[in-house]
């Protein structure tokens, strides 16, 4: 039973995580928290998140053993005031003054990498597994030198082409070389931004602990850049083949004939055009969601334990469609059954190739931690996991 | 006996022990090597359906069990206070959570009927003035830039036009309102109220009038959104919608953002058209008041919808037709056809059905 290392090489089985939320177990969890949100003006809220994070936790399994959230309501509370202080403050002042609303928006700029460090602090250190704490290592030094650099580059471009504003608008050509370099650097901008992104997910990746065990990541740059690239390619190519074969068929159904302007004709051709859109939608979303998932896990490490995880982009398109609609429907009330068949799918494709005994961890001491950093992120809408 | 799994808090390293409880009503563990413990010294989580269940000790262990109903029958035992307490009743029985339902239904529709529309009415009011001013800053040097031209129009009918507002504005008590006047192919008649207190009217409008009556019932109606600080309310309202949402979907990650999307544009419609039917009362109240026959409002009304027909855009096309010939053709037609999805658009305009409109204002003629 017990796995002692005895000199003896044991090979150990991939071990799969589980979830065994219910939907309308999570239903009546989700409508009390909203009733009580209402009903207490917000306030509840706090423990309604908690409440909630406590349910998917407690609910997902792996080795026999769940994780756990441990975050306390009150402290969220107050990040939450404080938060929401801020956010009516940003919002009252654009409209009684833009130049107050750009300062404080300057300020909560300025803000955003301590913010991202301090949530990714305060979740992971609310976060358990087998009785042994996740952690984050504050590398506030870090955070700026990777946040700053999309701000440097776009700073020092805007500063540019101000400078060289009255030139352009007067149309002159004399300085080709000049137009040249300001239509290629947001081009050039643009493509640094995978290499931005691996940075900022190595960052989270690196500063991660489960106990006192750091996480490794294996990911590489090329990795992020092969990504978008898929996102750009195959849209145009999905285009090219549509366009040939329209040409094909139009002429035959002769639909070339309608004029433009005749109502009957443009229905007919805005319903494929409509749902096109609304397949790219939701394909561009799941294709990014997944391979950006899959990538981050397949590339962390924890002592040699590897994650893996094997998210179909065509399940994860159906997922959200299904979803969607289901929503829309019924309001919002299918939410619950969304977010639990979406949470046992991804569980379902996740598992853990163990490189010994999962119990080698061991715990470190850990202070209290705010959650100002978590609760203003969420507000502002900021993407806080990895 | 309830099986469960042991961690020592020290390390990950894990434990499948059995928890029982001694005939003193102590809580031990098979398989740990410590004494058993009072109910005291231990904590147990509160039950969040029927997720794992957590008894922590106090020197940092932890035993953890999917047995979620045997550590309620302990816990029953052992201890006088209603543990799991009021919100795992409120979620597990299903009388409470039927009537959560009818609680939040209520609750958000009774918000967003009238609460949205009071609060931002209230809050507008209280703010000063300079809040409209600012907020109107810089959109007619936009909008001038890409959508507006130089008005098309003869000096001597701007004059006579802008005299007319002038003493309108007397007439219904308010001040400080500019009017002035812009072409634009894009938009085509039509007519804007800026926060600033300008009031807008494109060439097409003033063009498709045939008597002062006309422009002057439309001046009302813009001069309605002003009175009203509709643009101040509806920042306020977009504020508040947003807020909303994020207090009823507060625990959902964004991944679904397009979903709290697509209410939240209905809702907007909805409040937009609340608006257009107020400022479409003060226009029809200060009509009645100096006069005014309301039947002016519906006549101009019925052209500009027409204006905006295809129907209409198609018979420009041909420089030979007038602009009269044109809007007749495009009257007809609308009578002609009429109806049609009428029910489905009334919830997605952002103004009220102009068949309704008219029959407002053509009702209250004389």
């Amino acid at each position: 039973m017990q796995d002692n290392d005895l000199g003896m090489e044991t090979s150990y089985s991939d071990k799969q995580f589980e979830f065994t939320g219910k939907a309308m177990e999570f239903f009546s969890i989700w409508i009390v928290n909203v009733a009580l949100t209402i009903l207490t003006l917000g306030i509840y809220s706090a423990w309604a998140k908690v409440r909630t994070h406590q349910y998917f936790y407690g609910n997902t399994k792996l080795d026999d053993a769940t994780f756990r959230y441990l975050a306390d309501p009150k402290q969220i509370l107050k990040g939450r005031i404080i938060a929401l202080v801020f956010f009516m403050a940003y919002y009252f002042s654009s409209l009684i003054s833009p130049i107050a609303a750009g300062i404080i928006f300057v300020i909560i700029l300025l803000l955003v990498p301590a913010l991202i460090v301090m949530s990714m602090s305060f979740r992971l250190r609310n976060s358990a597994y087998r009785n042994v704490k996740f952690d984050f290592n504050k590398n506030f030094k870090r955070a700026y030198l990777i946040f700053s650099m999309p701000v440097v580059m776009i700073g020092t471009y805007v500063f540019i082409v101000s400078q060289f504003q009255p030139e352009v608008a007067a149309g002159s050509n004399e300085n080709p070389a000049l137009s040249i370099l300001i239509g290629v650097s947001p081009l050039l901008i643009m493509f640094l931004m995978p290499w931005w992104e691996f940075l900022i997910t190595q960052f989270k990746v690196l500063n991660s602990k489960y106990g006192d065990a750091a996480l490794a990541f294996q990911a590489t740059t090329k990795d992020y850049f092969k990504m978008y690239a898929l996102v750009i390619l195959m849209p145009m190519l999905a285009l090219v083949l549509i366009a040939i074969i329209a040409s094909i068929i139009i002429p035959m159904t002769g639909m070339g004939e309608i004029n433009p302007l005749d109502f009957s004709g443009l229905t007919v051709m805005a319903v494929p055009i409509v749902l096109v859109i609304i397949l790219f939608y939701i394909w561009v979303f799941a294709f990014i969601q997944t391979k950006r998932t899959n990538l981050v896990f397949n590339n962390i490490n924890l002592n040699g334990h590897q994650l893996n995880s094997e998210l179909k982009v065509g399940y994860m398109m159906y997922l959200y469609f299904t979803n969607t609609l289901a929503m829309a429907l019924t309001l919002g009330l299918m939410m619950p059954w969304a977010k639990i068949r979406t949470a046992k799918y991804k569980a379902s494709v996740t598992s853990l190739t163990p490189a010994g005994n999962l119990g080698e961890f061991a715990s470190m001491q850990q202070q209290n931690q705010s959650a100002i950093g978590e609760e203003i992120g969420e507000m502002f809408d900021m993407d806080l996991g990895f | 006996m309830i099986k469960g799994v042991y961690f020592d808090g020290v390390t990950s390293d894990k434990k499948e022990v059995f928890l029982y409880v001694t005939e003193a009503g102590r809580i031990g563990f098979d398989g740990v090597n410590k004494e058993p413990l009072s109910f005291e010294m231990i904590k147990v989580s509160p039950r969040i359906g029927n997720s794992a269940r957590y008894i922590e000790l106090q020197d940092g262990a932890q035993f953890e069990t999917d047995d979620n109903d045997a550590i309620d029958d302990i816990v029953k035992s052992l201890s006088s206070e209603k543990f799991n307490g009021f919100i795992y009743r409120l979620e597990s029985v299903k009388r409470f959570v039927l009537l959560t339902v009818f609680i939040v239904v209520f609750f958000a529709w009774g918000f967003i009927q009238y609460g949205v529309p009071y609060f931002s009415r209230e809050i507008a009011t209280i703010l000063p003035e300079d809040a409209s001013e600012y907020l109107g800053q810089g959109i007619l040097e936009a909008l001038d830039e890409s959508w507006f031209e130089d008005s098309q129009l003869p000096e001597v009918r701007k004059k006579e036009l802008t005299a007319v507002f002038n003493d309108l504005l007397v007439k219904v008590g308010e001040e400080n309102i500019v009017l002035k006047f812009r072409n634009s192919e894009k938009t085509g008649a039509n007519a804007f109220a800026l926060p600033n207190r300008i009031i807008v009217f494109t060439d097409d409008l003033i063009n498709l009038s045939n008597s002062n009556d006309e422009i002057i019932s439309i001046m009302l109606h813009e001069i309605g959104h002003l009175d009203n600080l509709h643009s101040l309310r509806t920042t306020i309202q977009r504020f508040s919608l947003a807020m909303f949402v994020m207090v009823i979907t507060g625990d959902v990650s964004t991944s679904s953002s397009i979903i709290t999307a697509l209410p939240v544009v209905l809702l907007e419609a909805g409040y937009s058209r609340e608006i257009e039917a107020e400022a479409d009362t003060y226009a029809l109240e200060k009509m009645l008041m100096l006069n005014i026959n309301p039947v002016f409002f519906a006549a101009i009304m019925e052209k500009l919808e027409a204006s905006h027909s295809s129907k209409y855009i198609q018979c420009r096309k041909n420089e030979e037709n007038s602009l009269e010939e044109c809007l007749d053709v495009a009257v007809q037609d609308k009578h002609e056809s009429g109806k049609g999805d009428e029910v489905i658009m009334s919830y997605l305009s952002t103004h009220p059905l102009s068949k309704d409109r008219m029959k407002r204002f053509n009702d209250a003629a004389f």
